[in-house]
């Protein structure tokens, strides 16, 4: 869960890492007392702010207006602004790159600092690689603080600088692995001319499955969200009950299986010349009520010309799942057509509870039709994109 | 012969006492895996489908020192400490079915299992089965046919969908193995592969990955080098780059982690590649 600049930098305070003096406002009233000349910087979790007019200076009280007035509220690629953070402007003696992340294919953690900031990593290690400093740890070690005077040494400072710079590269690290971080990026990290270490931007990313040991962030106003972009109001519904669901602009509602499935079957759609018009993981064990709201979601998406569902029984069984469907279709009676396929675990049982449905109340099944093991699945997807296609 | 588990496997599971792991027990056993024995701390004493459950794996393992297999159902939270704890009685391969595993936690875990050489399979993985022989984990033993395949994917329902595709073309499968949906895993595909090259059983290997991560990425300099032929299938050529969807794993990270970029450097590195699952039989046939 990637988190807005002002939220990351709210961590950084309480670790005294320091940032530059700031008020977050999110209306224009908001904005008094403070001293120019500033930074506007619209709090959006976008790359790029700076070429994107989302960070503006201001001198005066009238241009910092006229500029909140053009951030607040607006959109920008589907991300509306909130919130805008207010700081000091402050004269940058020299930038720095720094950051503590996981390294994926050595499977440790590892601090990376470089005296060239400002620019992106990627523009560092490709236009001057030699100043890329790299240090990884063991998993769970904690760090010492000689070796972020270490790495301080390597970008080349002395003195106190050294000794305060270093400190801060040891709380990023620290704050990586306490926090349960996947990325602590402060690029750049500032020397100020008063001689002032500051953090002038923050990327942060938290493991959203070690949320919950970290009662602490909620303390800093830090709750569990949704990733990125906007939520329609089915995505919401979705978002709310814990359905990890997102709208497609294609015609056939999938209602898959687990995650991985779930993006095969993107793949299968198109493939096969369909478009799907959402993402769904309905695997996992979900119970009957999850299940009834899943298939609700994809009936009352108004682009939605067909619904393909699977059920692949591991986990997840099929009892509950042929439970959930026949209680959605015998009671709301959909005119939407079903594809379905249906195996696995509790198959038998599964098979039991749709033949009694369909003996007591025949009408509302009409339209739905399952296909058991010996059908392929792709045989599935090309009769829900026939069907999607009125064919 | 299979991998990771077969007939001679002596199981024991870590949560027996949740709903989930409490039913698949009852399939594991039906199965004919050899279920020696449960552990739910607190909980020692009690009996699940005739397996006793015990506080610890140390008493559990003092009761059956032949233990082969573990398997993890617990909560993510309690992961960790199961997995440790498994490792720290002496059983070498933990099968973690448990999803959403804090990524430092698994750090930790992949550290101390690297030092003792255990095997560790997952999380997020659906579990192993040997067709015939043994299953640890959930997967669905009616698609399930023995044969001289071995499979290795990421996702659970996927792995179902290759059973289910190669059963219908007449082929079947030595040992299936989910590597785990989860962002960090305890093994790599390298790992797998190793075993199935070895394997007598297995003439020819199908794996099968998704967007986000870099495992299949880091599988190819092994599968050069392999004799065994491999046909690959990666889910997500057409998934919105940017969005998360489901499990952690299937985030696009950078370059690295795009459908495209497994599939180009798995196909330089020798697999054929599906582009949908009732190809992977046809590709199969082609290579075998």
């Amino acid at each position: 869960m990637r988190l807005y600049e002002h939220e990351a930098k709210s961590i950084f305070r309480s670790l005294s890492i320091s940032t530059p003096q700031s008020v977050l406002v999110g209306s224009l009233s908001e904005l008094r007392k403070v001293t120019f000349p500033v930074v506007l910087k619209a709090q959006v979790l976008l790359g790029r702010r700076g070429k994107a007019g989302l960070i503006q200076g201001a001198d005066s009280l009238d241009e910092a207006l006229s500029i909140l007035q053009d951030m607040i509220g607006k959109r920008f690629d589907g991300h509306e602004v909130k919130a805008v953070l207010v700081e000091e402007k402050v004269d940058v003696e020299k930038e720095y790159y720094c950051a503590a992340t996981i390294d994926r294919i050595r499977h440790r953690p590892l601090l990376i600092t470089s005296d060239q900031g400002g620019m992106e990593i990627e523009e560092i290690s490709r236009v001057h690689p030699e100043t890329v400093h790299k240090r990884h740890f063991e998993p769970g070690e904690k760090i010492e603080p000689y070796v972020g005077r270490e790495m301080a040494s390597r970008i080349e400072l002395k003195g106190e600088r050294l000794v305060e710079m270093g400190a801060v590269l040891t709380k990023i690290y620290t704050m990586l692995v306490e926090y349960d971080c996947k990325l602590v990026e402060i690029n750049p990290l500032v020397i100020t001319t008063d001689g002032r270490i500051l953090a002038l931007d923050a990327k942060v990313d938290l493991d959203e499955d070690a949320m919950y040991r970290h009662s602490e962030l909620r303390r800093l106003g830090i709750e569990p969200r949704h990733e990125v972009g906007e939520l329609n109001e089915r995505e919401k519904i979705a978002k709310a009950a814990g359905v990890p669901y997102v709208e497609l602009d294609g015609d056939i509602g999938t209602f898959p299986g687990g995650a991985g499935f779930g993006i095969a079957v993107l793949d299968l759609i198109s493939h096969f010349g369909g478009k799907a018009a959402n993402f769904m993981d309905s695997g996992g064990a979900p119970s009957q009520e999850r299940l009834r709201l899943m298939i609700g979601l994809l009936m009352d998406n108004p682009n939605v010309k067909v619904v393909f569902g699977a059920r692949f029984g591991g986990i997840s069984r099929c009892d509950d799942w042929a439970r959930a469907v026949v209680q959605y279709v015998t009671e709301t009676r959909p005119s939407k057509p079903m594809i379905m396929r249906m195996v696995g675990n509790m198959e038998k049982e599964g098979w039991e509870i749709f033949d009694e449905a369909r003996r007591v109340d025949p009408e509302p099944f009409k339209n739905i039709k399952i296909y058991r093991w010996d059908t392929p699945i792709e045989e599935v997807i090309k009769e829900a994109i026939r069907v999607a296609r009125g064919m | 012969m299979a991998i990771i588990i077969d007939e001679k496997s002596k199981v024991i599971v870590q949560g027996i006492t949740g709903r989930n792991a409490s039913l698949h027990t009852k399939f594991m056993l039906d199965y004919g895996t050899q279920v020696v024995g449960g552990v739910t701390p607190g909980k020692g004493g009690e009996e699940v489908h005739g397996v006793k459950v015990y506080d610890t794996v140390r008493a559990c393992v003092n009761d059956h020192p032949d233990v082969t297999v573990s398997s993890v159902w617990v909560p993510p939270r309690f992961a960790k400490d199961a997995i440790l704890e498994a490792i720290d009685a002496g059983v070498r391969t933990v099968i973690v079915i448990t999803e959403r595993i804090p990524v430092h936690d698994m750090l930790q875990i992949r550290r101390r299992a690297d030092e003792l050489g255990v095997l560790v399979i997952g999380g997020n993985t659906p579990g192993v089965i040997s067709p015939g022989k043994c299953l640890v984990g959930m997967l669905p033993k009616v698609v399930f046919t023995a044969g001289n395949i071995g499979t290795v994917a990421r996702s659970g329902a996927i792995t179902y969908y290759i059973a289910n595709s190669l059963t219908l073309s007449g082929f079947g499968e030595s040992t299936s193995v989910g590597l785990g949906g989860d962002p960090i895993l305890g093994s790599n595909f390298e790992t797998v592969l190793r075993l199935f090259e070895e394997d007598q059983e297995t003439d020819g290997i199908v794996l099968a990955g998704e967007i986000g991560g870099v495992y299949e990425e880091l599988a190819a300099p092994f599968i050069r080098e392999m004799k065994k032929p491999v046909v690959g299938y990666i889910a997500g050529v057409v998934a919105p780059q940017g969005k998360r969807l489901g499990h952690a794993g299937a985030i696009i990270e950078g370059e690295m982690g795009t459908a495209d970029s497994k599939i180009n450097v798995l196909r330089e590195a020798g697999v054929s590649i599906a582009k949908t699952l009732s190809e992977i039989p046809e590709l199969m046939r082609q290579r075998l």
